[in-house]
């Protein structure tokens, strides 16, 4: 899950690493509240998860005189269809110099990923293409609980050294909080000292329980709901509902349905254990999106007791067709409950697809 | 085969639970049917001199290896636990632990392979669903009646995907040596490049087939460096960007691990690549 920007902040604000002054504002009342305590030359920033936010009006440059004003503006927009609830509030900093830093988890490696580049401020894909030699990397496994310092000399290469302690820091929270993540970009040198001017941070969501994290804010509401059932949901925009068991089983359906030239409308990873109840919340689920006009139930394993896909299916009661692709045990018994109040079941899984598509179009 | 055989003993962490009981039971059924000798102890802490079916529970994996020759684990222990679970097997000296558990921290799984990896043993998985040699030794939870004994190996990143790719294999008269699934999870123990590595000295295997999905690059990592013939089936060409797509790790991040990019590097490197399911014994009868 994505962290907003102000509680990253504050996460790295807590273990050290110094952070711009500010304030957290949920109104234009609220800043004008809290303007006595606040420096000449701010900055407002849209708390919104969206990337490329600068761009796109989410961050206002402003003084303390037109402050409430500029606020109101903010709190006027929407950056990327996104409402702005939250705004932070921020001295603006001198800066001299803007470096980029993160720790990331490193697939290939195993281990994390430590990233250093000379440029900071724009993207780190943009200042690897570009300028190739001002990225530095260094790979650590995370048994380490510390960077060693030789590791550190390496990263910095001639930055200035007060930015060393930084990278360590920021390798801590990295391992605190369970981070996919952890990147300040742009780090930048004031004359008052070394300022992570932004922040980013994304916690791992099998992390969130011991994290204290209750609702993952990355999921939408029906998304959430999936959730709440065990499901595995992703919202798309087609007509054809998804229903399968395990996730490439259920992706390589929804590729069978673009195939055949249909559009998905989701995508359900029933998992495991696929019995009556669990199946009838699943059909009832997708059958609740609006677009959808039929849906493909594709559910293969060995332990999959077909007779009680059948009765979740059948009792779930929709008026959208469904068509089933059924194999594992009981699978005789599954067959006959469904064929006898009439439901297509084609043999194989790309035969399910083409009805599906077929009927939609 | 690679990584086990009829003479290899199997310890199932998590023994007690739902799960760990119930795939005991369909583990040594296969065992029996071959002649293996499959699981011969449990663990679970707290719960020594229980018995599920028929195999005795230890409060720890080395309890359990004083009483029985075993190399092998197989884990059942919920996320929350299963890091701390791998550095058990892998301190107690076994050489091979298969983690089927889900939903384990990421940190948790590097640090687990890290301390496994000094250890000497390897790490099959998390979230994955084991692995399978016909006639020889299943570890986890795949459906034996799909497969069929013969000499194509398989490497998947998922589970009931595998078995449709097996079914359609098995069907069109290809038998498998050996079946992996390496798990859904961003961080995994045996990449597609370790267990090619193993297929490549294996005298039964003729041909792989690496079955892969969006998120990372392990699939183009492997494939450079095979030294066997193989072909692959890539799952998620529909899928959206920045979407988990059920596995942790079937992700499309910044830009990168999209289906369509990986398509396109297996292809440059001359890798045949199945377009459905359905494509993949015609292309594995091209091959060989």
């Amino acid at each position: 899950m994505k962290i907003l920007e102000y509680e990253a902040k504050k996460v790295l604000g807590e273990s050290g690493i110094r952070i711009p002054k500010s304030v957290l504002v949920r109104s234009p009342e609220e800043l004008e509240a809290s303007l006595p305590s606040l420096p000449d030359n701010l900055v407002l920033k849209a708390q919104v998860d969206v990337g490329g936010r600068g761009k796109a009006g989410g961050i206002l440059m402003t003084g303390k005189a037109d402050a409430v004003k500029t606020a109101k503006e903010l709190f006027s927009r929407e950056i990327k269809h996104v409402p702005v609830k939250e705004v932070l509030v921020e001295e603006r900093l001198t800066i001299t110099h803007e470096y980029y830093l993160s720790v990331a988890v490193d697939r290939s490696t195993k281990r994390a990923l430590i990233l250093f580049a000379d440029a900071g401020g724009v993207e780190i894909e943009t200042v690897a293409k570009e300028n190739p030699g001002a990225v530095r990397r260094a790979s650590l496994p995370l048994i380490m609980n510390d960077v060693p310092q030789f590791m550190v000399r390496d990263l910095l290469g001639n930055a200035p050294k007060e930015l060393g302690p930084v990278i360590n820091q920021l390798y801590h929270v990295f391992l605190k909080k369970d981070a996919l993540l952890a990147e300040i970009n742009p780090l930048v040198t004031t004359p008052e000292g070394v300022v992570a001017a932004d922040a980013k941070l994304i916690v791992d969501d099998n992390a969130l329980k011991r994290q204290g994290i209750t609702v993952n804010r990355d999921l939408t509401d029906r998304e959430r709901e999936a959730e709440r059932h065990g499901f595995s949901y992703v919202e798309l925009d087609g007509t054809i509902g998804v229903i399968g068991n395990g996730a490439g089983l259920t992706m390589s359906t929804l590729d069978l349905i673009e195939y055949y030239g249909g559009k998905a409308a989701n995508f359900l990873d029933v998992g495991g254990g696929a019995e009556q109840e669990r199946v009838k919340n699943a059909v009832l689920l997708v059958a609740s999106v609006p677009s959808v006009k039929a849906i493909v139930v594709n559910l293969l394993g060995g332990i999959t007791r077909c007779d009680e896909v059948a009765k979740g299916i059948i009792s779930a009661g929709i008026s959208q067709p469904v068509i089933v692709r059924l194999a594992g045990t009981n699978e005789a018994e599954g067959r006959k409950l469904l064929s006898d109040k009439g439901y297509q079941m084609p043999d194989t899984m790309e035969q399910v697809v083409k009805a599906a598509v077929e009927m939609t179009r | 085969m690679i990584f086990g055989d009829k003479k290899t003993g199997l310890i199932v962490t998590g023994a007690t639970g739902n799960q760990g009981a119930f795939h005991i039971a369909l583990m040594n059924e296969y065992a029996k049917s071959v002649g293996g000798r499959g699981v011969v102890a449990g663990v679970t802490p707290g719960k020594a001199g229980q018995e599920v079916h028929g195999v005795p529970v230890y409060n720890s994996v080395r309890d359990a290896m004083k009483e029985h020759d075993a190399s092998a684990s197989v884990l059942f222990v919920p996320g929350f636990a299963a890091g701390d679970s791998i550095m058990e097997s892998a301190s107690a000296g076994l050489s091979l632990v298969v983690a089927i558990t889900e939903h384990i921290p990421v940190h948790d799984t590097m640090k687990a392979i890290s301390f496994a990896k000094m250890n000497d043993c390897a790490v099959i998985g998390p979230n994955c669903p084991g692995l399978l040699s016909p006639g020889e030794i299943k570890m986890g939870i795949m459906p034996a009646q799909l497969f069929k004994k013969g000499h194509i190996g398989v490497i998947s990143r998922s589970g009931t995907l595998t078995y449709e790719i097996v079914d359609e294999l098995t069907r069109a008269g290809l038998g498998q040596s050996t079946v992996v699934g390496i798990g859904g999870d961003p961080v995994i123990g045996q990449t597609f490049t370790d267990v090619l590595a193993r297929f490549s000295e294996d005298k039964e295997t003729k041909a792989v087939v690496i079955i892969g999905e969006v998120g990372g690059a392990l699939e183009e990592e492997g494939a450079k460096s095979a030294e066997i013939p193989i072909v692959a089936y890539i799952a998620g060409i529909s899928a959206p960007p920045e979407k988990r797509m059920g596995h942790a790790g079937a992700i499309i991040e910044g830009g990168e691990g999209d289906a369509r990019s990986k398509i396109e590097r297996l292809k440059a490197m001359g890798v045949p690549v199945a377009s459905r399911p359905s494509e993949v014994p015609r292309l594995i009868h091209n091959l060989i």
